[in-house]
C-alpha cells in the first residue's frame, strides 16, 4: 500500500536531512503507529504520504514514495487528497467553516462532487464517526474530542484508502483522547482503512497497533529505523509506557501491550511474592506529606464567568516543598483557579493567601514577583530575539535587572539550555520552548510555582527533564501546584493530588486516591488493583 | 445549543441590509433615522442568537463612540448656524470660529445614521452562517468568498489569542506604560497568527483545496478584464470631455461593461464548485424582499406624500423635524424579518 524507498528529505535551509535514507513498507489495512523522540522526523514522514512534503514545504528530496499506486512527489497533495485523508494535531487550526456538516462538506464542494453524491458522503462520514446528533452544532460548542472527530470526518469525506494522523490526541484530555482512539479503531477494523498514526505517548495507542515504527533521534542517527510488530520493536527501545517498562524489567514474555494482557502476569507475580515468607505486603514508596509552613492558602474561593459557575467554594493549601497536582476533566475549573491565584481573575467570594498575606488589592505583576505561573501555551509568553533576552525581559519588568535573584546563565544551565542562550526561542522544540518559558517565569525565584499542563505535546525524555527540575526545586523548598491530564506524570511527581469536579474539590489526598477512578488510574495501579503501587519504581523497589 | 438553521435566505438578508443602508443614508431626518434604528434593533432582538462569537462591537458601543465623535468633529469644523455655544480663536486653522448648536446637532444626526447602518450590518453578520456568506459571492470570486469566511472565523480566534498573550505577559510583570510595551503583545500575536495561517493553509491543501486553473485560461481572463476596464474608462472620459460624442461614449462604456461581465462569467465557469444542501428560496424570503421594496418605493418614487419631511437640516437655525405618518409607515416594511424570525433559528 505504502512504500518508501531510500527516501532522504532535507527542509529548505536545514543543514541535515529530516529523513535519512528511509525504507519502509506498510500493508493495506494495517494500523501503524509511528513514534520516536521530538525532531526525529515523524511528522515529516507523515507529510510525505500526501505530498505536503515537498510540495507545501519546499526542500530537497531523493528516493521514491509510492502510495496506493500514486507518486505523491510527482502528483502533489491536491491529487492525493482523494487517497490520503490527513488529520492534524490541533483540530481547531484546520477548520474553515463554522458548523459540523458544512466543515465535512467543504472539501467535497470544492472538488465539485455532485450534490446528491455529496449528501451521501457527508451522511456516511457523520455516521462513521458518530457525529449525526451533532451535525448542526457550531464547531466552537464542541468538546476537544468531538472537534477531532469532525476533523477525521472531514478527512474521510473523499473516502480515502489511507488515514494519516499527526498526534491527534496530544491536545486532548484523557476522556476525549479515548473517544478519538475508539473511533479510529472502529474505522480500521470495520472499513479496513489503512491508518498511520504519529504519537509519542504510547500508553493508549499500543493495544490498537498492528505495527510499530520507531524513528530514532537524530543525534543517534547510527541507530536504525525500527519497524515491526509492536512487541518486537518495544524490546529495542528505551522510552516506553509504564506497563511495558515494568514488563521488560520483570521479564514478562510475550510482552503485554494492554492492561488486560498484563493482568495475567501481574496476578502470578503477586501470588509468587506472597509465597515468599519474608516479603511484606505491597506498599507504595513512602511519600512525605509535609507539615511545612503554608505558602498558598485558598479559602472558599468562588468564581463565575457571566453567571456560569467555574469555582464553587474551593479550598486547598500548598506548603513549602510540596508538589500538589490538580486534576479533573476539561472545564472543571483548574485553569480558572490558577488565574485567580495570580490575580488575573478576581474571585467573587473567598480569600487567597500567599505566605499568610491576602492577595486582594494586589496587581498581577506584583503577585507574580513571588509566584511563577506557566500558562498552557508557552508560545504566548515568548517574543524576544534570544533565549537569554527572555529572562532579561522578566527581570526588567520586575525592576530586578541589577540584582537578579538567580544569575540568568546559571538558570539556563540548570534548565539544560546553556548552549541555546543566543537562539531564537520560537525555533526550538516544544520541550525546549517550554523550558525557556519556565525560565522566564522562575528567574524571579518565586516561592510558589503554578504550572498549567507543562508536559503537553512532549515526548518521554522531555517529560523526564521537567520531572527532574520539579523535584530539585521542590527539594529547595519551592511550593508547586501543577495542573495536568497526564496521570503517569502526576503519580511520579506529586505529594498530593487534588481532584476538581464542576468547580468543587472532590478529593484532596495522596496520589493513591487516583486508583479509584478508571479514567485517572495509572497503568501500574490498574495492573495491581488492591495494592498501593502507582509507579514502576514502586513495584521494583518493594 | 439547539440544532439550528437560519430561517431566512442570505440573499434576503443582504437585500434587507442594503435597504436599511439606503434608508438611513437617504433620510436626513433624525426622527426617521431613529425609527430605522429602532426597527433594526427589534429585528436584531428577534433574530440574533444570544451566544454569538462573531460580535466584535455592539451597536450600542458603536453609538456611544461614533455619535459624540461625529458631533464634536462637525461642530468644531462647521461654523454655520445661529445658536453660538462659544467661539474658538480664529487663528486656529480649520477649528477657529463660532461653535454652534446646529453644527453639533448635524454631526449627531450623521452619527445616528452611521449607527443605523452599522446595526443593520451587525444583524446581517450575526444571522448569516459563514457558509452562506461564501455562497453569496459570485462563482468567479469563490476564492474571495472563502478568504472572507476564513477572515471572519479568524477574528474571534485572534481575540482569544490576544487575551491569552496579554495574561501570559502580565504574569511576568509586564505593564502597559508606553508604545514600546505593545511589543510583547504584538509580536506573539503576529507570530501566532502567521503560524495559524500556515497551519490552515496546509490543512486546506491536504484537503485538495487550491484552484487548478490552466495558466492560459487565467491570462486570458486577466487580459479581458484589463481590456474591459480600459474601454469603460475611455468611454467615461469621452463622456466627460467630448460632449458632442456622448452616444459613442455610451456605446464604448457598454462594450467595456459587457467585456468585464463576460470575463467574470467565463472565469466563473472554470471554477468547479458544487453546493451542499442548497437552501431553497421560501415565501418568508419573498415577504422580506417585498417589505424592503415597500420602503424603497416610499423613499425613491415620486408618490404624493410629504417627502420633504425626509430631508431635515438644522441650519440655519434649529427647528423641530417634521414627521409624515405615511413615510413613517413605509419604513416599517423593514420590520418583516422581526415578524418571521423565531429566535433567528429554526430546527430542521
Amino acid at each position: 500500500m505504502i512504500h518508501f524507498d531510500q527516501l532522504t528529505y532535507t527542509y529548505p535551509s536545514a543543514s541535515r536531512p529530516a529523513l535519512d535514507c528511509l525504507t519502509l513498507d506498510i500493508a493495506e489495512g494495517e494500523f501503524v503507529l509511528i513514534t520516536g523522540p521530538s525532531g526525529a522526523g515523524k511528522s515529516t514522514l507523515l507529510r510525505c504520504l500526501n505530498g505536503l512534503v515537498p510540495h507545501f514545504t519546499g526542500g530537497s528530496l531523493s528516493g521514491s514514495i509510492t502510495v496506493a499506486e500514486h507518486d505523491p512527489v510527482a502528483e502533489g497533495p491536491q491529487a492525493l487528497c482523494q487517497t490520503v485523508g490527513f488529520v492534524f494535531q490541533d483540530p481547531e487550526a484546520q477548520f474553515v467553516m463554522d458548523r459540523v456538516e458544512d466543515e465535512i462538506a467543504f472539501a467535497l464542494e470544492n472538488a465539485a462532487i455532485p450534490p446528491a453524491e455529496m449528501r451521501l458522503r457527508v451522511e456516511e462520514a457523520l455516521h462513521l464517526l458518530d457525529l449525526a446528533p451533532l451535525r448542526d452544532r457550531p464547531l466552537e460548542t464542541l468538546s476537544g474530542g468531538e472537534k477531532q472527530r469532525v476533523a477525521i470526518g472531514a478527512a474521510l469525506a473523499f473516502r480515502p484508502r489511507i488515514l494519516a494522523l499527526d498526534e491527534p490526541t496530544s491536545q486532548l484530555d484523557p476522556e476525549s483522547a479515548e473517544d478519538v482512539l475508539q473511533a479510529l479503531r472502529r474505522l480500521n477494523q470495520d472499513l479496513g482503512l489503512t491508518t498511520v498514526l504519529v504519537e509519542h505517548r504510547l500508553e493508549r495507542v499500543l493495544p490498537h497497533a498492528d505495527r510499530l515504527v520507531y524513528l530514532p533521534s537524530f543525534d543517534k542517527s547510527k541507530q536504525q529505523v525500527l519497524s515491526g510488530p509492536p512487541r518486537q520493536v518495544l524490546h529495542q527501545i528505551d522510552m516506553t509506557p509504564p506497563l511495558v517498562t515494568l514488563s521488560k524489567a520483570l521479564g514478562w514474555d510475550p510482552l503485554p501491550l494492554s492492561i488486560k494482557e498484563g493482568r495475567r502476569f501481574a496476578g502470578a507475580y503477586i501470588a509468587q511474592r506472597q509465597a515468599r515468607p519474608s516479603s511484606p505486603a505491597p506498599q507504595a514508596a513512602s511519600r512525605r506529606i509535609s507539615s511545612q509552613p503554608p505558602i498558598l492558602q485558598v479559602k472558599g474561593v468562588c468564581f463565575a464567568y457571566d453567571g456560569a459557575t467555574a469555582l464553587d467554594g474551593v479550598s486547598l493549601t500548598v506548603g513549602a516543598g510540596n508538589l500538589v497536582v490538580l486534576m479533573g476533566r476539561n472545564g472543571s475549573g483548574k485553569t480558572t483557579l490558577l488565574k485567580c491565584i495570580t490575580g488575573l481573575l478576581r474571585p467573587q467570594r473567598g480569600e487567597i493567601l500567599l505566605e499568610g498575606k491576602t492577595i486582594a488589592g494586589r496587581g498581577t505583576a506584583d503577585i507574580c514577583r513571588n509566584v511563577g505561573y506557566l500558562p498552557q501555551d508557552p508560545d504566548a509568553l515568548l517574543f524576544a530575539d534570544t533565549v537569554a533576552e527572555e529572562l532579561q525581559v522578566t527581570l526588567r519588568n520586575q525592576g530586578l535587572e541589577d540584582s537578579p535573584p538567580i544569575v540568568p546563565s546559571d538558570l539556563l544551565a540548570y534548565l539544560g539550555l546553556a548552549g541555546l542562550a543566543s537562539s531564537y526561542p520560537r525555533d526550538l522544540s516544544v520541550g525546549q520552548r517550554q523550558r525557556v518559558a519556565l525560565g522566564a517565569v522562575t528567574i524571579t525565584r518565586p516561592n510558589l510555582l503554578l504550572l498549567d499542563e507543562p508536559t503537553r505535546g512532549m515526548d518521554y525524555q522531555a517529560k523526564q527533564e521537567i520531572v527532574r527540575l520539579l523535584r530539585e526545586w521542590q527539594a529547595a523548598g519551592m511550593a508547586v501546584l501543577m495542573v495536568t491530564h497526564d496521570v503517569e506524570l502526576a503519580v511520579q511527581a506529586a505529594d498530593r493530588v487534588v481532584l476538581l469536579s464542576q468547580g468543587q474539590v472532590i478529593a484532596d489526598d495522596t496520589p493513591s486516591v487516583l486508583t479509584a477512578s478508571p479514567l485517572f488510574a495509572p497503568q501500574v495501579a490498574q495492573l495491581f488493583p488492591g495494592t498501593e503501587w502507582l509507579t514502576v519504581d514502586d513495584v521494583l523497589k518493594d | 445549543m439547539q440544532a439550528a438553521r437560519p430561517s431566512l435566505d442570505a440573499r434576503a438578508w443582504s437585500f434587507w441590509a442594503v435597504t436599511v443602508m439606503i434608508a438611513a443614508s437617504l433620510a436626513r431626518n433624525p426622527l426617521y433615522t431613529a425609527l430605522v434604528l429602532l426597527v433594526t434593533i427589534i429585528v436584531s432582538a428577534t433574530n440574533v442568537p444570544v451566544h454569538n462569537n462573531r460580535a466584535i462591537l455592539s451597536p450600542l458601543r458603536f453609538a456611544l463612540i461614533v455619535i459624540p465623535l461625529s458631533a464634536l468633529f462637525n461642530c468644531l469644523t462647521i461654523h454655520l448656524g445661529q445658536h453660538v455655544l462659544f467661539r474658538l480663536p480664529t487663528w486656529i486653522p480649520l477649528l477657529g470660529g463660532p461653535v454652534t448648536a446646529e453644527g453639533l446637532v448635524f454631526g449627531a444626526i450623521n452619527g445616528l445614521a452611521l449607527t443605523a447602518i452599522f446595526a443593520s450590518f451587525a444583524v446581517f453578520n450575526h444571522v448569516t452562517p459563514v457558509r452562506d456568506l461564501v455562497r453569496l459571492t459570485p462563482r468567479a470570486f469563490h476564492e474571495v468568498g472563502v478568504v472572507i469566511s476564513i477572515a471572519l472565523t479568524f477574528i474571534p480566534q485572534t481575540m482569544r489569542s490576544l487575551e491569552r498573550i496579554r495574561q501570559a505577559q502580565a504574569v511576568r510583570g509586564h505593564r502597559m506604560r508606553g508604545l514600546r510595551d505593545w511589543l510583547p503583545i504584538v509580536i506573539p500575536l503576529l507570530v501566532s497568527g502567521l503560524e495559524r495561517s500556515m497551519g490552515l493553509a496546509e490543512a486546506m491543501v491536504a484537503r485538495g483545496y487550491g484552484a487548478v486553473y490552466e495558466k492560459a485560461q487565467l491570462l486570458r481572463t486577466q487580459a479581458l478584464l484589463a481590456l474591459g476596464t480600459l474601454a469603460l474608462l475611455g468611454g467615461w472620459l469621452l463622456w466627460l470631455f467630448v460632449l458632442l460624442q456622448r452616444g459613442i461614449a455610451m456605446a464604448v462604456m457598454l462594450v467595456g461593461a459587457g467585456i468585464v461581465l463576460g470575463a467574470v462569467w467565463q472565469a466563473g465557469r472554470v471554477v468547479t464548485h458544487t453546493v451542499y444542501k442548497p437552501r431553497q428560496w421560501t415565501a418568508p424570503d419573498t415577504l422580506v424582499v417585498l417589505g424592503c421594496v415597500l420602503t424603497l418605493v416610499i423613499l425613491l418614487l415620486p408618490l404624493p406624500l410629504d417627502r420633504n419631511t425626509l430631508y431635515y437640516s438644522p441650519f440655519p437655525s434649529l427647528s423641530w423635524p417634521s414627521f409624515d405618518v405615511f413615510v413613517g409607515l413605509g419604513f416599517l416594511g423593514l420590520l418583516v424579518p422581526a415578524m418571521i424570525g423565531r429566535g433567528g433559528q429554526q430546527p430542521i
